[in-house]
């Protein structure tokens, strides 16, 4: 199924960027033919339920504001849920507090400024950022990339999934009481953090990647201290994750709430592991030759359980990954060469939460323009589609489990 | 005695005065506290004034008893403070109102002194008659007041047949040492629960009670609801005490009160949830009423004596605080024209503090909180049915613990909608809007006599059980000097003692923080925390809201429904009992339609066939 | 040997490792024993959010130190800001730190972004550290501990 992703204009013209079949592509073409374009025009300020017609009124209908400064959402956002009292009957998510635009400053600055600024625009996204946005100057340069740089690459993305999972997950055990487990997985998380130090020399992985290589080396002692932990932690999660299932009280909070249809997903433009939690089998990670042989973790039912199964699935993949490529990596140290120095290129990586896009044009190592699609924005819209009818109780399951970002959507 | 022809003579004073609404409502006040002196005088002395004969051995009388004395000092208490509250409040109304009003007063007063069943029912008639007016006083309050009006009548026609029933087997219409029959106390029953709105037959008071001036609201809502329990006494004391009796009036009372507060924490109204608290506090007065007889014919005497009293506290908590309630409501709903609970808030700064402060304490009395007189009154009726152990029988003693569970979830309910009620109007955050300037001098004085009642009531409720002749009740125990304590049988099974709870209160928490606040000059004071940003008139949490939690809970019992109408959302809350009325109306009027149809379709054939039908049907029987 | 249920652990007996940093502070001892903190995002790049995180984990142990995270800025004695403000967070900032009750002190972490406003500009009150950058959580929690001048 086609999904609509993005829309820019250009020496104006419109186009759209759309995924099909594991492909991210930009075409001339009008967004409005998609229901979710809605979405992308304002998402600087609001993400609502692109599926919802109107909005809902009533007598005794009220705005819940949660935000912007509070402890439950952590981050400077706003829930807006309206309600007659308990039940959940729509949602609007404010995202202009945290509008940084971080993306117009790009423009008319160098590609390797550029490279930090998309770092910024969500510090737990950042490598995922920072890869899709390198990629797409590639793709614009016509810069080739050895295969061990991508390997590194892609281990690095693979550590970044790691601890966002980790923490997803956390939050949702903390969200069901289940303090044990939570502080468990926090201590995981805390430990995948020191991981991606000794990988990169940043827990959050930033200053690591550049334009066609890396910025720093990993050495083998290091990469050595790597498979280790990575090794604990496999096992520690294995068993925690085993044993966490067989808590009724825990899996029930889970079950059934904030429920998404496959279909609903796809319209909203849903993508990452909420959307293979769905039922759909969709990972881009699959068509590029680095992830030979990693498995698609997904799920039927489309709840909160489903979204934590995958993520929890996805960790062990991704454990997986990262031992077998350090094992064959041989960490060449060859420069990339730059044949031009203008164009246009659209790159994308497979972040935590969903597909992360970005379209530039560059002249003269400068950006003259730059279009940012992040996973949050339709992530969002699938919490407020998926939370009407649940009850506020539900409201950190369902926030938690599509591990969104405000910095990541509002950028 | 002199006292009584005063009164009468202030009320009908009050009644001619039409030119001044003012004076009207003085002479109103004057009367009622005529009525106070005359029922102190009568709380010592019987006195009944001479018989006057109409034709056919047919007399009226008037005077004094005991009961009487008791009944009307506790209404008159109200009287004098609506009528004073009136001065001020009548303003905004009609000059007919101050006529009706002194009329319905003078029909209370004479059903409160009537020695015989004619002024009996002339009493009543003449308060249901101008009380229908009052009602209709407020615009489009057409079909509130003549439900009022019907159920009313149901009411007066049940008693007109009771007390046939009672001439038959007398001959003679005196109520003062007369005996009745089951029958007379079955119709009787009827007539007087309708007045006291008593599940099933609420519905009218819902309506009328919500729609009507305040002030006239206040008295429907406390001394009318009395008078159908003064009747209730005085048909006993004919009618003896019969067991099923007891049984049925616990079962409607418990049933009641469970009821009105069920529907009291879901009501949207202003008016509404004091209108349904009314409907719960009649239910628990009904069934320790119930409690008392039951006790009576088991004969557990100290039981039945202590249920009674408990009665006539929970009557006295009921009035006083209850017309407090609706003058203080009514008083916010005059100022800011509004009959929601959401769109009066914030009445403490909008309004001002007496109409606030009235209502938190009456909210606080309806939800037991100590030492108020609500808490005595509902801690005396837990205590009572929890003697229901000391029934003989099986059936009682069942009854009376299934009673016990409605009316301890009817107390965690109302304690809820009060919460609802005063939070939201007393204490709320109020909307900026701004109250209009009415003239309230008097509306205030009256409201804070009257929570001085409420408080000083509560306070000293010894001297009122020992005054209302149960002293017996009274004791000395753990420190607490006589008659401080307030024991609930012989041998001793319960106590308490609010002047001392209030004493322990005071001095653990109240001392204290007057003294803290006194003494920290600094304090940092902010608006409510709002996640960092001023809340908006759309983000208030609606009162509706609040209760929405209890009424998913309890969806059957409300056939609550979340309704989706295009892009409406909303919660309907019904009380099916008026569902049962609308359907029997429905059926009247199909009926009704149908008969004119046949019968009435202007044929000249039917014309006759009818008139001869009744023709021959009205020989046999008055033949 | 105290009594620790009642006064806490103030030694770090169970690590060697020392919680250093080199950022000047200003110490209120009036929170030598316990205080609660709360934190705000004011439009940091997720960052410190996450190492705020961090800092709640096990690992740190932050209780045995009397820290506690506060739910609301009503209880809180330690205000932290996490990067800096964008336009429509300041009025947010300024009414949380209007809502703590006095004594409290206020920590800017700037963060490593280069978006938002000085927060220097502001002029906040109370401000007790200031920290350029994203600092690990141990720093971050050497930072608390010597405002609270429980280490130097």
């Amino acid at each position: 199924m086609k999904k609509l992703l993005g829309a820019y204009i250009q020496d104006g013209r419109k186009y759209i960027i759309l995924q099909e079949n594991g492909k991210v592509v930009a075409l001339e073409g009008n967004a409005s033919e998609f229901k979710n374009s809605e979405l992308l025009k304002n998402r600087n300020e609001y993400v609502k339920n692109v599926l919802e017609k109107e909005e809902i009124y009533g007598d005794d209908v009220f705005d819940f504001r949660y935000g912007p400064v509070t402890s439950g959402v952590g981050e400077a956002g706003v829930y807006h849920l309206y309600t007659y009292g308990e039940r959940i009957l729509s949602v609007k998510i404010d995202t202009s507090y945290k509008r940084r635009a971080l993306d117009d400053k790009m423009i008319s600055s160098d590609i390797n400024d550029a490279l930090k600024l998309s770092e910024e625009i969500c510090g737990n996204f950042a490598i995922s950022h920072s890869i899709a946005f390198s990629r797409a100057v590639e793709n614009a340069l016509k810069i080739e990339v050895s295969r061990d740089i991508k390997a590194l690459k892609a281990i690095a993305i693979e550590l970044e999934r790691i601890y966002n999972h980790l923490y997803v997950i956390s939050r949702l055990a903390g969200a069901a009481a289940q303090q044990v487990l939570a502080s468990h997985l926090m201590g995981l998380f805390e430990d995948s953090l020191v991981v991606n130090k000794i990988f990169s020399g940043s827990r959050y992985l930033i200053r690591f990647n550049s334009i066609g290589s890396v910025l720093r080396f990993p050495s083998h002692e290091e990469l050595k201290d790597v498979t280790d932990k990575v090794k604990k932690i496999k096992s520690a999660f294995s068993e925690l994750y085993k044993n966490s299932m067989s808590s009724g009280n825990y899996i029930d909070r889970l079950h059934l709430t904030a429920t998404l249809s496959a279909k609903d997903a796809e319209l909203i433009g849903l993508t990452g592991p909420s959307l293979r939690a769905c039922g759909v089998k969709e990972d881009l990670r699959t068509h590029d030759e680095i992830y030979r042989g990693i498995k698609i973790v997904s799920d039927e039912e489309g709840d909160a359980l489903s979204r934590m199964e995958v993520r929890a699935g996805e960790i062990l993949e991704s454990l997986k990954f990262i031992q077998k490529t350090v094992d064959n990596l041989s960490l060449d140290k060859a420069m990339p060469f730059i044949s031009t120095e203008s164009g246009e290129g659209i790159g994308w990586s497979e972040s935590p939460s969903g597909t992360i896009i970005y379209h530039v044009e560059i002249e003269n190592f400068r950006i003259k323009s730059v279009y940012v699609s992040t996973p949050s924005v339709f992530g969002m819209s699938a919490i407020a589609h998926s939370m009407v009818g649940n009850i506020f109780t539900d409201f950190p399951f369902a926030v938690e489990s599509f591990g969104v970002n405000f910095s990541d959507a509002a950028r | 005695m002199i006292c009584i022809y005063f009164s009468f003579l202030f009320f009908a004073l009050g009644a001619l005065t039409t030119f001044s609404k003012r004076l009207s409502y003085s002479m109103a006040t004057i009367a009622s506290a005529l009525a106070f002196v005359t029922a102190l005088l009568g709380m010592h002395t019987t006195f009944a004034s001479g018989t006057y004969l109409l034709l056919n051995g047919f007399s009226l009388s008037i005077g004094m008893d005991h009961t009487s004395a008791i009944f009307l000092l506790i209404a008159s208490i109200s009287w004098f403070a609506i009528s004073l509250y009136s001065i001020d409040y009548g303003m905004n109304y009609s000059k007919k109102m101050p006529i009706f009003f002194n009329a319905a007063l003078f029909g209370m007063f004479l059903v409160l002194i009537a020695r015989d069943a004619l002024t009996f029912i002339g009493g009543w008639e003449i308060a249901t008659i101008f009380s229908y007016l009052l009602i209709m006083e407020h615009k489009h309050s057409f079909k509130e007041a003549f439900e009022f009006l019907a159920f009313g009548e149901i009411s007066t026609v049940s008693l007109l047949v009771a007390f046939a029933s009672l001439y038959l087997k007398n001959h003679s219409l005196a109520i003062i040492g007369a005996h009745g029959t089951w029958i007379f106390l079955l119709m009787a029953t009827i007539a007087f629960m309708t007045k006291m709105g008593t599940y099933p037959l609420h519905t009218w008071l819902i309506g009328a009670h919500s729609r009507a001036p305040s002030n006239v609201s206040a008295f429907l809502s406390a001394p009318l609801t009395l008078m159908g329990v003064y009747g209730l006494v005085r048909a006993l004391s004919i009618a003896g005490q019969p067991e099923w009796w007891g049984v049925a009036a616990m079962i409607f009372g418990g049933f009641s009160a469970f009821w009105g507060a069920l529907q009291a924490a879901a009501a949207k109204g202003l008016k509404i949830l004091p209108a349904y608290s009314t409907v719960e506090n009649n239910g628990m007065i009904l069934a320790t009423l119930g409690l008392s007889v039951t006790a009576y014919s088991a004969h557990l005497a100290v039981l039945s004596s202590f249920a009674m009293i408990t009665s006539l506290i929970l009557l006295f908590a009921h009035n006083t605080t209850k017309s407090l309630l609706f003058m203080a409501v009514g008083h916010a709903k005059e100022a800011l024209d509004e009959d929601t609970i959401d769109n009066v808030r914030g009445i403490w700064t909008s309004v001002g503090k007496i109409p606030a402060i009235s209502i938190l304490i009456s909210g606080l009395s309806f939800s037991a909180f100590p030492p108020l007189i609500g808490f005595l009154g509902e801690w005396m009726t837990l205590e009572a049915l929890f003697q229901s152990y000391k029934f003989p029988s099986m059936l009682d003693r069942l009854s009376a613990a299934f009673v016990g569970i409605l009316i301890a979830l009817a107390m965690g309910m109302a304690a809820f909608s009060m919460v609802k009620l005063t939070g939201y109007t007393a204490l709320g955050y109020d909307h900026g809007k701004k109250a209009r300037n009415i003239s309230s001098f008097t509306m205030k004085l009256s409201e804070m006599l009257l929570s001085l009642t409420v408080l000083l009531a509560g306070l000293f409720s010894p001297y009122i059980l020992k005054y209302f002749g149960y002293g017996t009740f009274l004791s000395g125990l753990f420190g607490v000097p006589k008659p401080f304590l307030i024991v609930s049988s012989h041998p001793v099974f319960g106590v308490v003692s609010p002047t001392f709870l209030a004493v322990v209160i005071g001095t653990l928490f109240l001392f204290p923080l007057i003294f803290y606040l006194a003494k920290s000059g600094k304090v940092k004071r902010v608006s409510a925390w709002n996640g960092g940003i001023a809340l908006k008139e759309e983000e208030y949490f609606t009162a509706p809201a609040y209760s929405f939690t209890l009424e998913y809970i309890m969806r059957k019992v409300y056939s609550m429904k979340e309704i989706k109408h295009g892009n409406k959302r909303y919660v309907s809350v019904k009380d099916i009992t008026t569902s049962f009325y609308n359907g029997l109306k429905h059926a009247v009027e199909i009926m009704a339609k149908s008969l004119s149809l046949t019968l009435m379709n202007g044929h000249v054939y039917s014309y006759v066939l009818y008139t001869m039908i009744m023709f021959v049907l009205l020989f046999f029987m008055v033949k | 040997m105290k009594w620790w249920p009642m006064v806490g652990i103030s030694k770090m007996l169970t690590e060697d490792k020392k919680y250093e940093s080199k950022a000047r502070v200003k110490k209120m001892g009036i929170f030598r024993r316990s205080f609660h903190i709360y934190t705000i995002d004011v439009g940091n790049s997720n960052i410190l959010n996450f190492e705020m995180r961090a800092l709640q984990t096990p690992k740190y142990n932050v209780h045995r130190f009397g820290i506690y995270f506060a739910a609301s800025p009503r209880h809180a004695d330690l205000l932290i800001v996490l990067g800096r403000p964008t336009k429509k967070m300041v009025a947010p900032l300024l009414e949380t730190i209007n809502q703590i009750p006095e004594p409290f002190g206020v920590i800017l972490l700037k963060g490593c972004g280069s978006s938002g406003i000085d927060l220097d500009e502001l002029k906040l009150p109370n401000v007790v550290a200031s920290v350029n950058g994203c600092p690990e959580p141990s720093e971050i929690l050497a930072i608390l501990l010597k405002i609270s001048g429980r280490v130097d």
